[in-house]
C-alpha cells in the first residue's frame, strides 16, 4: 500500500473542488464522507492512489476525490481496477459503483476478480434500484413477486409496470460463494462505522467488497434509511469472520441485516504475487534476437 | 528481401490434404522446416475446418528460389491422405500434376496427363513401430504412433530429389530425449518413405526442388507470431486477452515470451474484460494491448470508444475471419474494415491499420504502437486468417531499425497550478500525467469534459473538446499518413492502378508482375493506414493511373467505399467473399479483363 510518508492527510484533503451532483438525503454522501475518512485513516497517498468506477449515480465518485481517477463504462470498473492494480502494483487502486453496475452488467467480472484477488477494494452503493435512468427494478430491488404473495401489492417499478418478476440476489452470499477474499456489509448513514469497515478492506491484502446500503430518496421509497435503521443489525464482535460456514449464515439472513465484516480469506493467492514471481523468474533471460534465433530455419555458415 | 543464389530455379507448389487432427499439419510443418533449411522461399495457406478434430485441412506451401509472394495458382504436387480431402481440394492440380495418395485408404480414378504415386503409408508406418515392439513395453507402446508423417515426409523428400540429411537432423532434435529406439524408428521410417518412392519412380516424372544460397540467416513464422513478437518489439508490458480464433496465437506468442521482457497477460473471462484491462493498464503508464477477431470486437466497440474519448493509447488487432455472426471461424476475409472504422456509437477519433505480410506484422504493430502513444488514442490494426497461419521465411528484423515513441508527458511546470490533462492544443495532443505523478491527479472519463477533466455540457465545451480530439487524426493525415503505404509497379503513367490493403500484397504484387511481362503497365499502392486515409498520396498516385482497380476479400466493397467517401477518384471494385484469399490469376484476370 503506498501511504504518504510525510504528512498525514485529514479527511478533507481528500476532498476536490467539484460539487457531488447527488439528490438531497442520498445515502452516497455518507459513504463519500467514509472514504474520505477512511483513506486518511489509512494515509493513503492522494497521487498514488486512484479511485476508479463505472457509471450510474454513485460512479461519479471519482470526481469528489482528490486522487487520480477513472470513470469509465458501465459495469466495467473492475477489469479497469484490474488493469491499473496489475500494471501498477504500486497504486492504491480503489473501485467504486451502484448495485446496477456491480451486479447486473457488470455482474459477470465478480467471480474472476474473486479468482484473481488483486489488491483492490470495491464499495458497491446499493440502493436496490436504478436512480441515475429514474426508477426501474434492480438486481437487488427487494420486493415479493407478485404471483408469490398474491396479498401483497407487487411493486410496481417503471419498467415492471405489473410487479417485479424476478427475485433479487443476495451479494453478500454470492462473494462468500465465489470466495472474494474479504466481504462486508456497510450503512450509509452509519459513516463512521462504514469508515472502519473501508479501511479494513484497503489494509486488506486482495480483493476486498464492500456491499453498503446507501438508500436512494428520490426513487426508492420502500428501502429508505427508516427502514435499514430498522433492519440492520451490528455483527457480534465474536463472529470468526474466517469462519466460511458461518459467514454464509450470516449473509443468509436477509430479514434483519448484518452488518460489518462477514467473511474473510487471508491465505489466497493473488494474480499480483503470480505475476511478481513470473517476472522475477524469467526477467531479462532472453531479449528480442534471441526469440528470433529460436524460429532460425537457415543460417549461413559463420566464417 | 534479397534473393540469393540458387543452383537451379525451383517453384514447386505442394498442397496436402487430410482428415485434420491426423498430422496433415505436422506433415507440412516438417515440409516448410525442410525446404526452408534448403534456403528456399516459402509460403504457405491453410484452412481448416472448424471442429478439433475431423473434417478436412488444407495445407498448401510454395518453395521457390527467389521471393515467394503467394502461394501459387495452380498445385503441382498434390499429397492427398484420404479421399475426402482429394474430392474437395483435389481439383486445385494442375491437369500434368503429381498425385501422392494414401494406398491404404483409397484408389483414386485414373486421369489422363496426371502422375500417380501409390505410397501405404500406413502399412509402411505399422511395420516400422511393428519392428521396435520387442524393444518397448506396455504403456508407452500402446501410446507411440506409428511414424506416418515421418514416412510421408521420406517420401516427399525422395520424390523432389532433396537430401535426407536434414530431416535426419530433425529427428534427432525432436525425438533424443525420447530414447534412441523412438530415434531409430523414425530414421528407419524416413529411409523407408524414400525407398517406397525411389522403387515407383522408374520413369516417372518428379518435381524438382534445389538448394538456395543465401547472404543471411532466416527464420520462419507466422503472421499471428510477428504480430506478437512486433508488440514485444515495441515495449509491449501488458496483454490481456480471450481466446478466439483465428486471433489466439498472438496471446500465445506473447504469454510464452513477455514474462523475459518485464510485462504480464490476463486471460480475461471475456472480451468485455480484456479491453477493460487494457484501457487500465495503459491509463497506469504501460503499454498494452488485445487481439481478437470480428465477434470478440464487436464486443470492445463501447471500451474502444471509451479509450478515445478519454485519450488513452492502446492497440487492439482484429484477425479478421470470415462470415458474420460465427460465421466461418477458420476461414478468412476483410470484412471488418468498417468495423474497425466506423464501429463506435456516436463519433470518435480512432487510427486504422493493416498488416500487408508476415514480415509486415512486425514493422507495423511497431508503428501502431508508436501512433497510439503519440496521438493518445486506440490502433485497430487489421489481419486475417490466411496471413495470421502463413508461414513466411524472412530475415530476422533488424532490431537497430525499431524506432519507438512514447506518449507525451506532462513536465512539472505543466502540472502545477491546476493540471490541465486535456489542454487544447494545436496538434490535439494534450501533455498526460500517469499516477503516480506530483501535482497530476486528475479523473480519466469518456464523460464529456473540459480541459481539466471535469464535466461539462454546454455546446461550447462539446464542440471544443471534439474538435480537439479530431484534430489529432487530421494532424496525422497532415504531417505523416503518406508514410504508412507502399508503390509497387511502374512509375510514371500506367493503364491500370491497384489500390488495396491488408493480407493480398503478395499476391497482387505477384500478379502485377504477371502483367507487366505482357506489355501492361501496372502500378499497386498498398495502403498500411486506411484511417486517416493518405489522401495527398493517393490522389497523387490515382493522378497516373488510367483505371484504378480496388480488389479486397468481403461482399460489398469496403474499401472501394471508404475511398469514394474521401477521395474524388474513380474506382473499379472487385470484391471476393468465400473465405479463402486471392490467387494471383485472379488479380491478372481482373486486370487484364479491364484493359479491353
Amino acid at each position: 500500500m503506498a501511504v504518504a510518508t510525510e504528512t498525514l492527510h485529514a479527511p478533507k484533503d481528500y476532498k476536490s473542488d467539484l460539487k457531488p451532483v447527488w439528490c438531497p438525503g442520498c445515502g452516497d454522501y455518507g459513504v463519500l464522507s467514509a472514504l474520505y475518512k477512511a483513506m486518511s485513516m489509512c494515509n493513503l497517498d492522494p497521487e498514488k492512489t486512484v479511485v476508479v468506477s463505472g457509471i450510474g449515480c454513485s460512479s461519479r465518485l471519482p470526481g469528489f476525490v482528490q486522487t487520480y481517477g477513472f470513470h469509465g463504462v458501465h459495469g466495467r470498473g473492475l477489469p479497469v481496477a484490474t488493469g491499473i492494480k496489475m500494471a501498477r502494483p504500486d497504486l492504491n487502486v480503489v473501485v467504486v459503483g451502484g448495485d446496477g453496475d456491480g451486479y447486473s452488467i457488470g455482474g459477470g467480472h465478480l467471480p474472476h476478480c474473486a479468482r484473481r484477488n488483486p489488491d483492490i477494494t470495491y464499495v458497491v452503493m446499493n440502493n436496490n434500484i436504478y436512480g441515475l435512468t429514474k426508477g426501474q427494478v434492480s438486481p437487488t430491488s427487494m420486493v415479493p413477486l407478485a404471483s408469490m404473495n398474491a396479498k401483497m401489492d407487487p411493486k410496481r417499478w417503471k419498467t415492471t409496470p405489473y410487479g417485479m418478476t424476478e427475485e433479487s440476489l443476495n451479494p453478500i452470499a454470492l462473494a462468500i460463494a465465489m470466495d472474494v477474499s474479504f466481504v462486508a456489509r456497510g450503512f450509509s448513514y452509519r459513516p463512521n462505522q462504514l469508515a472502519d469497515i473501508i479501511a479494513e478492506g484497503i489494509n486488506h491484502k486482495g480483493f476486498a467488497l464492500i456491499d453498503t446500503f446507501s438508500p436512494c430518496p428520490t426513487f426508492n421509497q420502500d428501502q429508505t434509511d427508516d427502514f435499514y435503521k430498522d433492519h440492520t443489525y451490528d455483527i457480534p464482535e465474536d463472529h470468526d469472520p474466517t469462519d466460511r460456514i458461518k459467514a454464509f449464515a450470516l449473509a443468509l439472513e436477509t430479514t434483519n441485516f448484518p452488518v460489518g465484516v462477514i467473511y474473510r480469506n487471508d491465505n489466497k493467492h493473488s494474480v499480483l504475487e503470480e505475476q511478481a514471481y513470473l517476472r522475477d523468474k524469467y526477467q531479462g533471460k532472453v531479449d528480442m534476437e534471441q526469440i528470433f534465433a529460436r524460429n532460425l530455419s537457415y543460417t549461413v555458415a559463420k566464417e | 528481401m534479397s534473393a540469393g543464389t540458387a543452383t537451379a530455379t525451383t517453384d514447386v507448389v505442394i498442397r496436402l490434404v487430410g482428415e485434420s487432427g491426423e498430422g496433415t499439419v505436422s506433415l507440412g510443418d516438417l515440409l516448410v522446416k525442410m525446404f526452408g533449411s534448403m534456403g528456399l522461399d516459402i509460403y504457405t495457406f491453410q484452412t481448416f475446418p472448424a471442429e478439433i478434430k475431423g473434417g478436412t485441412v488444407m495445407y498448401q506451401i510454395r518453395a521457390k528460389s527467389g521471393t515467394t509472394l503467394s502461394f501459387g495458382d495452380a498445385v503441382d504436387v498434390l499429397v492427398a491422405l484420404n479421399d475426402e480431402g482429394f474430392d474437395l481440394f483435389g481439383k486445385g492440380l494442375r491437369e500434368d500434376g503429381i498425385l501422392l495418395y494414401n494406398s491404404d485408404v483409397f484408389t483414386p480414378s485414373p486421369s489422363p496427363g496426371r502422375t500417380d504415386y501409390a505410397l501405404p503409408i500406413t502399412t509402411l508406418a505399422k511395420a516400422e513401430k511393428e519392428a521396435i515392439r520387442h524393444l518397448i513395453t506396455g504403456e508407452a507402446l500402446k501410446r507411440l504412433p506409428p511414424p506416418v508423417n515421418i514416412i510421408g515426409l521420406g517420401a516427399l523428400l525422395r520424390l523432389v530429389s532433396a537430401p535426407l540429411e536434414p530431416a535426419e537432423r530433425y529427428i534427432h532434435d525432436l525425438f533424443d530425449r525420447k530414447g534412441d529406439e523412438i530415434v531409430r524408428m523414425n530414421i528407419s521410417a524416413l529411409h523407408s518413405g524414400a525407398k517406397f518412392i525411389e522403387e515407383e519412380i522408374g520413369n516417372k516424372r518428379t518435381p524438382h526442388v534445389s538448394p538456395m544460397e543465401r547472404d543471411h540467416d532466416i527464420i520462419t513464422v507466422t503472421g499471428n507470431q510477428m504480430i506478437a513478437y512486433g508488440a514485444l518489439a515495441a515495449g509491449l508490458k501488458f496483454y490481456a486477452g480471450y481466446p478466439i480464433t483465428p486471433a489466439t496465437e498472438v496471446m500465445e506468442f506473447i504469454a510464452k515470451d513477455i514474462p523475459a521482457l518485464g510485462g504480464e497477460v490476463v486471460q480475461a473471462e471475456d472480451e468485455i474484460a480484456a479491453i477493460g484491462m487494457v484501457v487500465g493498464a495503459s491509463y497506469a503508464g504501460k503499454k498494452a494491448m488485445t487481439a481478437s477477431s470480428g465477434p470478440g470486437i464487436s464486443l470492445m466497440v463501447e471500451t474502444i470508444n471509451l479509450a478515445a474519448q478519454a485519450e488513452i493509447p492502446i492497440v487492439v488487432v482484429d484477425v479478421q475471419r470470415a462470415g458474420a455472426s460465427t460465421g466461418m471461424p477458420t476461414k478468412t476475409s476483410q470484412a471488418d474494415l468498417n468495423l474497425a472504422i466506423f464501429g463506435v456509437h456516436n463519433e470518435s477519433p480512432r487510427i486504422v491499420m493493416a498488416v500487408a505480410s508476415v514480415e509486415d506484422c512486425f514493422w507495423t504493430m511497431t508503428h501502431a504502437f508508436n501512433l497510439a502513444e503519440k496521438y493518445q488514442c486506440p490502433v485497430i490494426v487489421l489481419s486475417d486468417q490466411s496471413l495470421a497461419t502463413r508461414k513466411s521465411t524472412i530475415p530476422p528484423p533488424d532490431m537497430s531499425k525499431v524506432h519507438l515513441e512514447t506518449r507525451l508527458l506532462a513536465s512539472p511546470d505543466e502540472r502545477a497550478g491546476g493540471f490541465q490533462r486535456y489542454k487544447d492544443t494545436e496538434t490535439g495532443v494534450s501533455p498526460m500525467a500517469i499516477p503516480g505523478m506530483a501535482m497530476g491527479i486528475y479523473t480519466s472519463t469518456g464523460i464529456e469534459h473540459d480541459e481539466h477533466g471535469d464535466p461539462g455540457y454546454t455546446p461550447e465545451l462539446a464542440s471544443k473538446m471534439k474538435d480537439k480530439r479530431f484534430r489529432k487524426l487530421a494532424y496525422l493525415q497532415k504531417t505523416e499518413a503518406d508514410h504508412y503505404l507502399k508503390i509497387w509497379g511502374d512509375e510514371g503513367k500506367v493503364d491500370v492502378g491497384i489500390i488495396a490493403f491488408g493480407s493480398t500484397e503478395g499476391v497482387i504484387r505477384e500478379a502485377t508482375q504477371r502483367a507487366q511481362a505482357d506489355g501492361i503497365k501496372v502500378a499497386h499502392m498498398h495502403l498500411r493506414l486506411l484511417n486517416p486515409l493518405p489522401v495527398n498520396a493517393i490522389n497523387k498516385f490515382a493522378a497516373r493511373c488510367d483505371k484504378i482497380l480496388v480488389p479486397e476479400l468481403n461482399y460489398t466493397g469496403q474499401l472501394a467505399n471508404w475511398l469514394k467517401i474521401n477521395t474524388e477518384i474513380k474506382v473499379i471494385p472487385f470484391h471476393k467473399d468465400e473465405g479463402i484469399p486471392f490467387i494471383p490469376n485472379d488479380i491478372y484476370q481482373m486486370i487484364t479483363s479491364v484493359m479491353v
